[in-house]
């Protein structure tokens, strides 16, 4: 029941996604474009600008709401979040790193910030298995938040050298699904289904490391097997996410939050709320920066960032940080 | 001993006022009269044989360069490290002391300039440090205004004592614009100048001194409604907002060096490629620190040979 309500909530922004745009392309012309009827131009603003931005939303909003969840059972901590941890920076220190050496944003390939995902990754779980860190949801967030400056602030220093990189890196910095190929999404195709495979199998597992190590161990599992093997879905999640859209924080924070909020802390259970509301959020966002500032879009970065800083006040203000 | 040593400075006094005299009277016509400056900080007082200049401002460089003068320092371009690549064969030897946002003092300072040309945006606070240094000239012109480039390199030229003449090379320029316009032959013809950023396009004011030239070659520029007032442009425009640029020739900027690429770039967006400049084969790549960031006499010579090697001859065919 409740999954058929965040369904609906779904296809509604995917269709206010497709109707509402910041050209001046009527909403009645849209309506009819969206049938194929209409004029040239109403067809071509939404069959070719938003719904290839509204797809990469979708993705987007995929990728990173089941990184979050993943990483925060992983991690035991609600806190623990692709763009607060790092692990987006590190894919986009990646990215930035590639188009220096002459990749071009518009035809990046999908692999660099993959790696920078997977090193950002490596590095949340080594700093949160450090003693004492991982028994202070706050402090790990703190960690995270750091890794995630000294990341940034090494693409800004890439950005220094050279005026073209700055230009592309700025565009990725900031996060958005406007004017992006839509090719990339072919390009991470491939990563997505695996990710989605190794989910699949690895979800059961995963939840029992959620119970405890012991609990894990005592059903058969490996925990340091389905650690990596975890991490490694995180790390194709949030680079494929990454290579879409750049870097966005807080997507993966608000969405699994809000899912527990419905659904209850098990994995097996919120993760399907996760699948219907990371697209919600991030469509939703995506027409907000459209029609706030016409001619000129805002990032989508900047709306999420708006969205999720709440919450995480929100959930650091309550006095004790449910561990999960 | 004492009344000799008086003596001698009084005789050497006379002669020296003698001496001020004689040259007043003959060279006062060529220069006295120029070398009193109006600026936005008042009137300025130069002093002869000006030789070690430096400018702050991207005209300011190309206009001292015109008039066949070598600063000895600059600013960078916009987007570059060094003075614009039209500019950059003329003054092999100069130092950067700067970017248009960020000037050094220091490095100013090192260069003993007895003559400083800076932009018409330049803050008080700032030019009461630089007034310090040398002589510091601030034009009282406002930028995007109508023939701004021409009237801020007057302002130069006559701090250099040259204008007479930098008004030989400005009319030899209208001479050339004249003729590229009946070269061109038609009038009305629509055009927009943009700048191609990953964020989408700028569309740049038809106020800034590029623009101003193609408008008196006979180009209507259009898109004045998405730049906000006093901005030389527009914020990126959202892909389903490019219809803004859309005009009979769309002449593309790019920062870089490779304008080919920022084509390239272009054309991978698919609402670029329904304009009706890009179906017709009328975009013209330009280098965008000469269409954009620069202003002076010999920026607006190249921009006129831009013209006169790419939009005629790709006009010939029809």
């Amino acid at each position: 029941m409740r999954l058929l309500l965040s369904l609906c909530l779904l296809l509604v922004m995917l269709f206010a996604s497709m109707l509402i745009g910041s050209g001046n392309v009527p909403f009645v012309d849209a309506l009819a474009a969206l049938g194929n009827q209409g004029s040239e131009t109403a067809r071509f603003v939404v069959w070719e600008l938003r719904f290839s931005r509204t797809l990469m939303a979708l993705v987007v909003g995929v990728c990173l709401a089941v990184a979050g969840a993943l990483m925060q059972t992983l991690t035991k901590n609600p806190l623990a979040e692709p763009g607060l941890m790092g692990v987006s920076a590190g894919s986009a220190f990646a990215i930035g790193l590639a188009i220096l050496f002459g990749a071009g944003a518009a035809d990046l390939s999908v692999w660099p910030a993959q790696i920078g995902a997977l090193v950002g990754c490596l590095l949340v779980i080594w700093i949160s298995q450090t003693q004492n860190l991982a028994n202070d949801p706050v402090r790990l967030v703190l960690t995270g938040a750091t890794l995630s400056a000294l990341l940034l602030s090494s693409t800004a220093i890439i950005l220094m050298l050279d005026d073209r990189v700055a230009d592309e890196i700025r565009f990725w910095i900031m996060g958005s699904v406007a004017g992006r190929n839509v090719n990339t999404l072919y390009h991470v195709m491939p990563s997505l289904v695996i990710a989605g495979l190794i989910v699949a199998v690895f979800i059961r597992p995963l939840a029992s490391i959620g119970l405890g190590e012991t609990v894990a161990v005592g059903l058969g599992h490996n925990p340091n097997k389905i650690r990596m093997v975890i991490i490694i879905a995180v790390a194709l999640l949030v680079g494929a996410a990454t290579a879409v859209a750049g870097p966005l924080i807080f997507v993966g924070l608000v969405v699994p939050f809000t899912a527990r909020a419905i659904a209850g802390t098990d994995i097996r259970r919120y993760l399907w709320q996760c699948l219907l509301l990371g697209p919600c959020l991030l469509v939703f966002a995506d027409i907000i920066c459209r029609v706030i500032v016409p001619p000129s879009e805002l990032p989508v970065g900047v709306l999420t960032t708006l969205i999720g800083a709440p919450v995480l006040l929100f959930l650091v203000h309550t006095k004790r940080i449910p561990r999960l | 001993m004492k009344f000799s040593l008086y003596l001698s400075r009084v005789i050497g006094f006379i002669f020296h006022t003698v001496l001020l005299a004689v040259s007043l009277g003959f060279v006062s016509p060529l220069w006295a009269e120029n070398r009193l400056v109006q600026t936005q900080y008042g009137q300025i007082d130069v002093p002869e044989g000006i030789k070690r200049v430096v400018t702050l401002h991207e005209g300011a460089l190309d206009a001292a360069v015109a008039l066949g003068i070598e600063p000895l320092g600059a600013i960078a371009t916009r987007g570059g490290k060094g003075v614009a690549t039209y500019l950059a064969d003329s003054v092999p030897e100069i130092t950067i002391v700067g970017t248009a946002r960020e000037i050094n003092i220091e490095a100013i300072l090192a260069l003993r300039p007895d003559l400083i040309l800076a932009s018409p945006t330049m803050q008080k606070r700032q030019y009461n440090l630089l007034s310090k240094l040398a002589p510091t000239i601030v034009p009282a012109v406002k930028l995007l205004s109508k023939d701004a480039w021409k009237n801020n390199s007057r302002v130069y030229a006559q701090a250099l004592g040259k204008s007479v003449e930098l008004e030989k090379i400005l009319i030899n320029l209208d001479q050339r614009i004249t003729s590229t316009k009946n070269q061109l032959g038609q009038e009305g013809l629509t055009a927009t100048l943009v700048r191609w950023t990953p964020q989408g396009p700028l569309l740049m004011s038809p106020d800034i001194n590029s623009a101003q030239i193609l408008a008196q070659v006979g180009f209507q520029l259009k898109g004045k409604e998405a730049i906000k007032a006093g901005r030389p442009h527009s914020d990126p425009l959202s892909q389903e907002n490019l219809n803004l640029i859309n005009a009979q020739w769309l002449f593309l900027s790019s920062v870089n060096q490779d304008g080919n690429k920022a084509l390239q770039t272009a054309k991978l967006s698919p609402a670029f490629t329904r304009l009706e400049a890009v179906k017709n084969n009328r975009v013209i790549v330009v280098d965008g620190q000469l269409w954009t960031s620069s202003s002076g006499p010999l920026s607006a010579k190249a921009i006129l040979d831009d013209l006169q090697q790419q939009v005629l001859s790709t006009q010939k065919p029809n």
